[in-house]
């Protein structure tokens, strides 16, 4: 299976011995070996996902690299964070994944309140709130801008998070969107954003230190 | 005194039971608990403030937030300078304010000539008390102190804040501009004298 | 930790992002990376009078005599650069090609001369010189093929040659290009660095200001004739129309 180390907290490096793995296009700065890129725009993902970013617009186009060597992928200076699933589900912000392998088997799904209204909302703001869904055991990388944290919930503890800052999420969680007057107004004006993303159940959800789209 | 405590160098975590926080309008990330965020105008300030934050366009917005909970800050992802403050006052470039107790008086002061030629840090806030005191930094700050024997110069794009009994001078220079400045640049360079601690970071506002 | 000019690190970093400089003579800094210092410190032009010795010695790139100043004096200087990270490295009869934007610093013991690849300085000797990266610089060994955008430098070695990826060539033929889509990325054009030496990467060059290409096409039109700059400006007319 590919062999993922962290260079350093910008920089990752995956070991691949006549093996493939998927990556956001545009970050492989450097490879040995013998390693064949070649576009991949749906990596493991099934057709209903595809046909679902077509409908909203969300694009996540990846690139696959298979042969034998090493490639180190880095993406203008965001960090790296390595993340372990074990049988289990890890939902991405489509533009915070940086890299997986075959192991896990992906898809697509809305976040926040289902129904068309939601997802005509999330189109509307085009906030990427469309996550891509990775499930199985194995490793995945995700980018953020300056180190990702991990919130953790618990049914007590309903986590609020501001839909920009968002990256990802595991465990058994419920989204929703949800409006608050006082953010509409004060919290999220730079990016016109109206409303925030309820996290409730068990789990944990990553978030980084900005506001997606940000001048950076 | 209101818990500030830095989840990693560049999220500031504020802890409230039921108590207040003033932080940098839409700078909240995350938050848990039961909060209510209100609109704030900075202490003090009043309609000669509001005025000189319009023709500065400094956009420099804050908001109150009260409740019992957990709350997240962050900007840009840059790194967070905390400052604790006993019974003291800090001068602080106002773009770089990012969060302080709401029990602290806040204030903006025109701060002379700076400024003018680049249409930024038009204001420094004053911000006055005990409690904590959040700043943003690009890139790790830097507490450099300033005696009367040794005098500190500083480029105003680095410049964060100071607190102390510090005198701020601008020294203009041909060659400051010429040679030193960013193209976009200064024509005048900051000297601190007198006796306290001048806050910087490494690079140039955004 | 609070510094003052005794206890600030001497010619070491701060942070990973400011580095002190104990200027003690003459040395060759980037304009505007200066941030803070103590003590009695000058910055002079290049063309300044005093310096035509140093310059004759030191600095051989005229493509970016603006882009440098001397400092003299007696003090301590801190440099940052964007929030970039900062390292010094230490040249012992050697040569190494960085990033003409990313080089903040050199002492004139050093050769500073422009490298046959655009945009890039080439230090040669033994001295000190400081340079910037975004995030930490990783060191590879050659056979090893690099982003462009990624590349901070190289040293004791041949300079690099263009790689394209196969998939980028039948585009260039007319077949698939329009599918990958606009400017190509680092996976279908990367420079080949072979032979023996190392290179210097870094996470992106992307995200600062600024872009190399366009300073270095910029810095060069100084030099160029009146009926070349009319040439040029039909050339950029023309590229915009067909955009």
């Amino acid at each position: 299976m590919p062999e993922y180390t962290l260079v350093n907290s910008k920089m990752l490096s995956v070991t691949l011995r006549n093996e493939e793995v998927f990556a956001k296009r545009g970050a492989m700065i450097a490879y040995t070996g013998r390693v064949d890129f070649a576009p991949s725009s749906s990596g493991s993902e099934g057709l209903g996902g595809m046909a679902m970013r077509s409908v909203t617009g969300e694009r996540m186009t990846l690139m696959s690299a298979r042969g034998t060597g090493e490639v180190l992928y880095a993406f203008y200076g965001r960090h790296v964070t390595m993340v372990h699933l074990s049988g289990e589900t890890f939902y991405a912000e489509s533009e915070s994944l940086l890299a997986y392998d075959g192991r896990l088997r992906s898809g697509t799904q809305f976040l926040g309140s289902s129904g068309v209204g939601g997802l005509i909302r999330g189109a509307a703001t085009g906030s990427g709130l469309f996550t891509t869904t990775l499930t199985g055991s194995g490793e995945l990388a995700i980018i953020s801008d300056g180190d990702a944290i991990a919130l953790d919930v618990t049914p007590d503890r309903p986590v609020f998070v501001d839909p920009q800052a968002y990256i990802g999420h595991r465990g058994q969680l419920r989204s929703d969107l949800v409006t608050d007057v006082g953010w509409k107004t004060f919290v999220g004006q730079s990016s016109g954003e109206s409303y925030q993303l309820k996290f409730t159940g068990g789990g944990t959800v990553y978030i980084q230190a900005a506001e997606r789209g940000g001048n950076r | 005194m209101t818990r500030f405590r830095l989840e990693n160098s560049r999220l500031l975590e504020v802890t409230l039971q039921n108590e207040r926080v003033m932080t940098r309008a839409g700078s909240m990330v995350a938050y848990d608990g039961q909060m209510k965020f209100e609109k704030a105008i900075l202490g003090g300030e009043g309609l000669f403030g509001a005025l000189k934050r319009r023709v500065g366009g400094e956009g420099f917005d804050l908001m109150t937030t009260s409740g019992t909970g957990r709350v997240y800050v962050a900007q840009n992802a840059a790194e967070i300078l905390l400052v604790p403050l006993q019974n003291d006052r800090i001068f602080i470039e106002s773009s770089s304010v990012l969060a302080f107790d709401h029990g602290m008086r806040s204030n903006t002061v025109f701060a002379g000539l700076r400024g003018a030629s680049s249409g930024q840090g038009l204001f420094t806030t004053s911000i006055e008390g005990t409690g904590n005191v959040a700043a943003i930094s690009d890139g790790t700050a830097i507490a450099l102190e300033v005696t009367q024997s040794e005098p500190l110069f500083v480029d105003p794009d680095a410049f964060i804040g100071y607190t102390g009994n510090v005198r701020q001078e601008f020294v203009f220079d041909v060659n400051w501009k010429t040679l030193v400045g960013r193209s976009s640049g200064e024509s005048y360079q900051l000297k601190f004298t007198g006796g306290g601690i001048v806050y910087i970071q490494p690079s140039e506002r955004r | 930790m609070i510094f003052n000019a005794r206890n600030l690190p001497s010619n070491d970093n701060v942070n990973p992002y400011a580095f002190c400089v104990d200027v003690a003579g003459e040395m060759f800094i980037q304009k505007g990376k200066m941030i803070a210092y103590y003590g009695a410190l000058r910055f002079e032009s290049l063309s300044a009078g005093p310096y035509g010795a140093l310059v004759k010695e030191s600095f051989n790139s005229p493509l970016y005599a603006n882009d440098f100043v001397v400092v003299t004096g007696q003090g301590r200087l801190i440099l940052g650069d964007r929030g970039n990270n900062i390292a010094s490295y230490d040249l012992k009869e050697g040569n190494l090609t960085v990033r003409g934007a990313n080089v903040l610093g050199f002492e004139p013991s050093l050769v500073c001369q422009e490298s046959t690849v655009p945009g890039y300085l080439t230090l040669l000797g033994t001295g000190k010189f400081l340079a910037s990266s975004n995030g930490a610089v990783h060191f590879l060994e050659p056979p090893v093929r690099v982003d462009e955008d990624a590349l901070l430098g190289w040293a004791d070695m041949p300079s690099p040659s263009y790689r394209y990826d196969y998939g980028y060539m039948r585009g260039m033929f007319g077949m698939v290009r329009s599918m990958i889509g606009g400017r190509s990325s680092g996976e279908e054009k990367q420079l080949d660095f072979t032979g023996q030496g190392t290179v210097l990467i870094q996470s992106s060059e992307m995200g600062l200001v600024g872009s190399t290409a366009l300073d270095d096409v910029l810095a060069r039109t100084g030099s160029l004739q009146q009926n070349e700059l009319q040439q040029l400006l039909s050339h950029i007319n023309q590229r915009l129309q067909q955009s």
